[in-house]
């Protein structure tokens, strides 16, 4: 675990560039054209695109590229809403685990080995169904999912660092917790940690539109990709643009993502 | 040994945990579980105030939660899952009879992935940097990225030919388009795996001294790559597993298979407690299952790992 | 020349095969007629999924109904009321039998209903308090008059079984009822198989074989309609009934039914109580706008009940209009004034709705995307809600429920009179909420009792379309995909059956 992944490879670059490319579509598109993603017009249904709307229109004559700007919001806001819950409820438990070991560190594994055998869509869904508030039962079903991840790679990385002798002489020396986690830890865990934030998010964007595609995810008239997908799939032959918008924005953004991650040593 | 009791001390847990949160689910559901239920059992024509109180009567749901939740753990412990809320028929009956179905689109999703990735992987894999391990490299990035439901969605659209039913169920030939839209996905993954393990093994002194021996190409490919492959690609395809019945879930609603993944959501979407904790445990332990089959393979294939 | 030939030689040849068996001149052929729709076979309780089973001509009912609604003859032949109307006699049809052989008595007919009526459901709401044999017929003694007694009979969950067919608990644990086809494969919860009776009372059927098929989302149905790989596809999605218009695989049949797309209306909701408050909400919705972008009907619904229901469709009432400038005057009158954000306010309140709905049928959910924004031009801030379909009864019962978007079937029993008492007598679940009218309980009850006239439901239809306790938006056309081929197929509007047993198919 010494090795830091070259983090200005090629394919990372063209990754950050497509997530940076529509992040300003996301946040700046609708300052550019003003629009309201509710806003509909029945007479304008699946009409093409004119000046208010770059990108036509939906089925309720919606613009699409104000609903595509708000959907590239949202997905993407709760995917790192549960990566950062679960990236630092992960960091945490994975280092007590490391330190404190014995019953802590068993139970925390066991469990952690229970919720992997459990297909995380699965837990989603149930925490969707406990929950009120959609987005919010997403934050929580996706951090209950993703913290298994960070907690593994945590803990394998902070045993190995803490049986060194680098450590042990700190800790001899008398150096404090946050000290050793700083200079010793954070440094061997921040790469991988990377990596699995952008699988994460991935991981997450795409559970949240399969919801969605399957309408037990976010609800109408939300703009959700999944759920846009799913509303303008009859139409697909009247209009193949506007169901070929939100596929292309989903690729766009798994693929950006999948890029930034880099491959991942299985 | 450690092997067989990490397990089992897994399926514990996993047991444990599906049935303390479907119990959750059960006592927290938003709105009214006896009309939600009532909705699922007569549709949304029939469900009413009388309909929704005689279903209260007959689950019992107004009992206080925690000798509930006791009688819930004991049923489970006695593998009693109890009946559907919905059809009233025995849960257990019902996912035997979905998880056939569901395992057959496994076994040919990962059979088709099989098919497709690991020999592409090995190709690709004697000659690191070649055009095919370039081309290999970005369709399985670009493959990775397509959600599986987005996968179906693109070839049920592409299949509007008229040569392949875009659903339904019962004919081998309703098999080819779920299995492929799961297929694709596992095999850009597993032909990356391949591909990694035959470079690595490659460039090993063993196999380049086979080489040298006189063993032509493909005795030295199967005789000593092969099986150096195959341990990677396995532990993979068990890790894989929870992706692919995450794919079966979303893939079999999608095409109307009669699944336990389609069963799963609409017990979900119905509030058929009992289906979802029937159907949520029966995949949790087919996971710690085929993994354990999976350790044991391994440890026959690679003696190495043996402690 | 030469084309009337095999077929003349193909039915000399069946004819020589039926007469060498012995059997009855078969006209049916061995293919598969194979139909798709969205409801689940979940299990063959008739509570359950008991429409599914009389549709696809597997169990059927005392009374049967045509394209009009008028009653047929079933398993019972003729009924008669006596004078007070309190006593019925249903004479059964002499030799039926069930699937498992057994014959259709009086003692089996009474078991299935009283195991029915021990269900939540309109048959147990009947005021029925005797039912016994009297030779062949069964003899029906009620505690007050209910003239619609047969069409109650005619409903699904009024299907027929034979004693075997119930579990002790008085759920059907197998299908045995005296259809035309026989169940010969039940994989709940999407799909049956089933092959023709032989000794069925009636014609027997062209198709051989029938199976159905469970599937739940709109656009795959449409999907599989389009491959010309299943034969009658049922329910279609608006956008795929234009795209399977143009196509040469399959016919594209539709049919108006008894099925209103309403806004349930909480009158006892302090913003709503008022007629005219309901009356600027209908004014408020473009009716056509809905009807020809969503649902791609060439109208909308002026009144409650479509023209297609002749009894019940009132010529004279004012059509309900759309007309924003009148929505903003009424609300005005109320003393509703604009907010800075352009909704109404009113001593400190603002105009702000919660409107429940439900995925189930996938136009609702755009319907109420429409309505949020037609209602917001009129100065009202709706929220929609689309949740479970139980969530509309819940919310009904507990009070919480403000105003709701749904379809609400007045077919249940092929006489609309059942669905107008249980929903505007004075309220109902599915029907009026916090609203009290005497005038409309009173004739809906004698109406019920068969004392009424045309003119008193006119007058019923007339108190709706005023006080507007409910506000009819569109009426619904089933749809049905046919693929190319298949003959006879029509679309049964109170949706009883499929018409199976009319369709051939080449073999």
């Amino acid at each position: 675990m010494t090795a830091i992944p070259n983090n200005t490879s090629p394919a990372r670059l063209a990754g950050a560039a497509i997530l940076a490319l529509l992040a300003a579509l996301a946040l700046f598109g609708p300052l550019l054209v003003p629009g309201d993603p509710f806003g509909q017009s029945l007479v304008k249904s699946l009409g093409g695109p004119d000046a208010a709307a770059p990108l036509g229109y939906d089925h309720l004559g919606r613009s699409l590229f104000h609903r595509l700007a708000h959907a590239l919001r949202l997905s993407p806001a709760i995917a790192l809403g549960a990566v950062a819950t679960a990236g630092a409820a992960g960091l945490i438990l994975g280092t007590w685990a490391a330190a404190q070991g014995g019953w802590v560190d068993r139970i925390l594994a066991t469990l952690a080995d229970a919720l992997l055998a459990l297909p995380g869509l699965l837990l989603v869904l149930i925490v969707l169904a406990i929950m009120p508030g959609t987005a919010f039962g997403f934050w929580a079903g996706l951090s209950l999912v993703l913290w298994v991840e960070f907690f593994r790679l945590t803990r394998a990385t902070s045993r190995a660092v803490l049986a060194s002798p680098a450590v042990e002489a700190a800790q001899l020396l008398g150096f404090g917790w946050p000290y050793i986690f700083r200079t010793h830890l954070w440094p061997e865990i921040a790469p991988v940690m990377l990596t699995a934030a952008a699988f994460g998010t991935a991981t997450a964007i795409m559970a949240i539109a399969a919801l969605g595609f399957v309408s037990v995810g976010m609800r109408a008239p939300t703009p959700e990709l999944g759920l846009m997908m799913v509303e303008l799939l009859p139409y697909w032959r009247e209009a193949p643009s506007a169901l070929l918008t939100p596929v292309i924005a989903t690729f766009a953004l798994l693929m950006g993502l999948t890029l930034l991650a880099g491959s991942r040593e299985t | 040994m450690t092997i067989l009791l990490n397990r089992l001390v897994q399926a514990a847990m996993v047991a444990i945990i599906v049935g303390v949160s479907t119990f959750a689910m059960m006592r927290a559901l938003p709105g009214d579980a006896a009309y939600r239920i009532a909705a699922g059992r007569y549709g949304y024509d029939n469900v009413t105030a009388a309909a929704a109180d005689a279903v209260r009567a007959e689950l019992g749901l107004d009992a206080h939660w925690f000798p509930a939740l006791l009688q819930w753990l004991g049923d489970l412990v006695r593998l009693d899952f109890g009946v559907s809320l919905v059809s009233g028929q025995p849960v257990m009956q019902e996912i035997v009879h979905q998880l056939g179905a569901s395992l057959w689109l496994a076994l040919a999703a990962v059979g088709l992935s099989l098919l497709m990735g690991p020999p592409l992987g090995i190709l690709a894999g004697l000659r690191p940097g070649g055009l095919l391990d370039r081309v290999l490299l970005v369709v399985s990035t670009g493959l990775k990225s397509i959600p599986q439901f987005l996968m179906a969605l693109i070839l049920i659209l592409s299949v509007q030919m008229g040569w392949l039913p875009a659903a339904g169920y019962g004919q081998s030939r309703h098999f080819i388009l779920p299995a492929l839209a799961l297929a694709l996905g596992l095999a850009a993954v597993n032909a990356r795996i391949t591909r990694d393990a035959m470079a690595r093994i490659t460039e090993m002194p063993f196999y380049r001294f086979a080489g040298w021996k006189g063993l032509r190409h493909g005795q030295v490919l199967r005789r000593h790559g092969l099986r150096n492959v195959a341990v990677p690609l396995l532990t993979y395809l068990g890790l894989q597993f929870v992706t692919l019945i995450e794919g079966v879930v979303v893939i079999e609603t999608i095409v109307g298979w009669p699944g336990i993944g389609h069963a799963l959501v609409h017990a979900v979407f119905a509030r058929d407690v009992p289906m979802v904790q029937g159907t949520a445990l029966v995949l949790g332990l087919g996971f710690v299952l085929i993994n354990t089959v999976i350790d044991l393979t391994v440890r026959r294939i690679d003696p190495r790992g043996r402690t | 020349m030469s084309k009337p030939l095999p077929a003349l030689s193909r039915l000399l040849l069946a004819a020589a095969i039926s007469v060498t068996l012995g059997t009855p001149m078969l006209a049916q052929n061995n293919a598969t007629l194979s139909v798709v729709a969205p409801f689940e076979v979940l299990s063959p309780e008739p509570s359950i999924a008991g429409y599914i089973f009389t549709r696809m001509g597997i169990a059927e009912t005392l009374v049967n109904a045509d394209a009009e609604g008028r009653l047929l003859p079933g398993l019972a032949t003729d009924w008669t009321a006596s004078e007070d109307g309190l006593s019925w006699r249903f004479t059964l049809r002499d030799g039926v039998v069930f699937h498992d052989g057994t014959a259709l008595t009086p003692a089996a007919v009474i078991n299935a209903l009283e195991t029915a009526r021990a269900k939540p459901g309109p048959l147990g709401d009947l005021p029925i308090t005797a039912m016994e044999a009297d030779g062949n017929t069964v003899v029906m003694t009620l505690s007050e008059p209910r003239a619609a007694l047969p069409a109650f009979l005619a409903e699904a969950r009024a299907q027929i079984l034979a004693p075997d067919a119930y579990g002790a608990d008085g759920m059907a644990t197998a299908m045995i009822g005296t259809g035309p086809y026989q169940l010969t494969d039940l994989s709940p919860p999407l799909s049956l198989r089933a092959s023709v009776f032989a000794p069925y009372w009636g014609d027997a059927p062209h198709v051989g074989n029938v199976t159905y098929a469970a599937v739940g989302r709109a656009e795959t149905r449409a999907l599989m309609a389009e491959s010309g790989d299943d034969d009658f596809v049922f329910t279609l999605d608006p956008a795929s009934v234009t795209r399977l218009g143009n196509s040469d695989a399959v016919e594209v049949l539709s049919v108006a039914i008894p099925r209103t797309l309403l806004l349930k209306v909480n009158a006892a909701h302090p913003f709503l109580s008022d007629i005219g408050a309901r009356q600027a909400l209908s004014l408020a919705i473009d009716r056509a706008g809905i009807a020809q972008a969503i649902l791609r009907y060439p109208e909308g619904a002026d009144q409650l009940f479509p023209p297609a229901i002749g009894a019940w469709h009132n010529e004279d009432v004012a059509p309900l209009t759309y007309d924003v400038a009148a929505a903003q005057a009424l609300l005005a009158d109320l003393g509703w004034t604009p907010g800075n954000d352009g909704v109404l306010m009113r001593d400190g309140e603002r105009f702000a709705l919660t409107l429940l709905t439900y995925p189930d049928r996938p136009e609702l959910p755009l319907v109420a995307a429409v309505l949020e924004q037609q209602l917001r031009a009129v100065g009202i801030d709706v929220t929609i809600n689309s949740t479970n379909s139980s969530e509309i009864p819940a919310g009904h019962q507990n009070g919480t429920l403000e105003i709701a978007l749904l379809a609400r079937n007045f077919a249940l029993i092929p006489d609309p009179i059942g669905t107008v008492l249980s929903d505007f007598a004075p309220v109902g679940d599915w029907g009026a909420m916090g609203w009290d009218n005497a005038e409309i309980v009173e004739l809906a009850q004698a109406l019920a009792r068969g004392e009424g006239d045309d003119a008193d439901r006119a007058r019923v239809t007339a108190i709706l379309q005023e006080e507007l306790p409910i506000i009819p938006i569109a009426w619904y056309q089933q749809t049905l995909a046919v693929a190319a081929g298949i003959e006879g197929a029509t679309i049964d509007p109170w949706e009883r059956t499929f018409g199976l047993q009319d369709l051939r198919k080449p073999e």
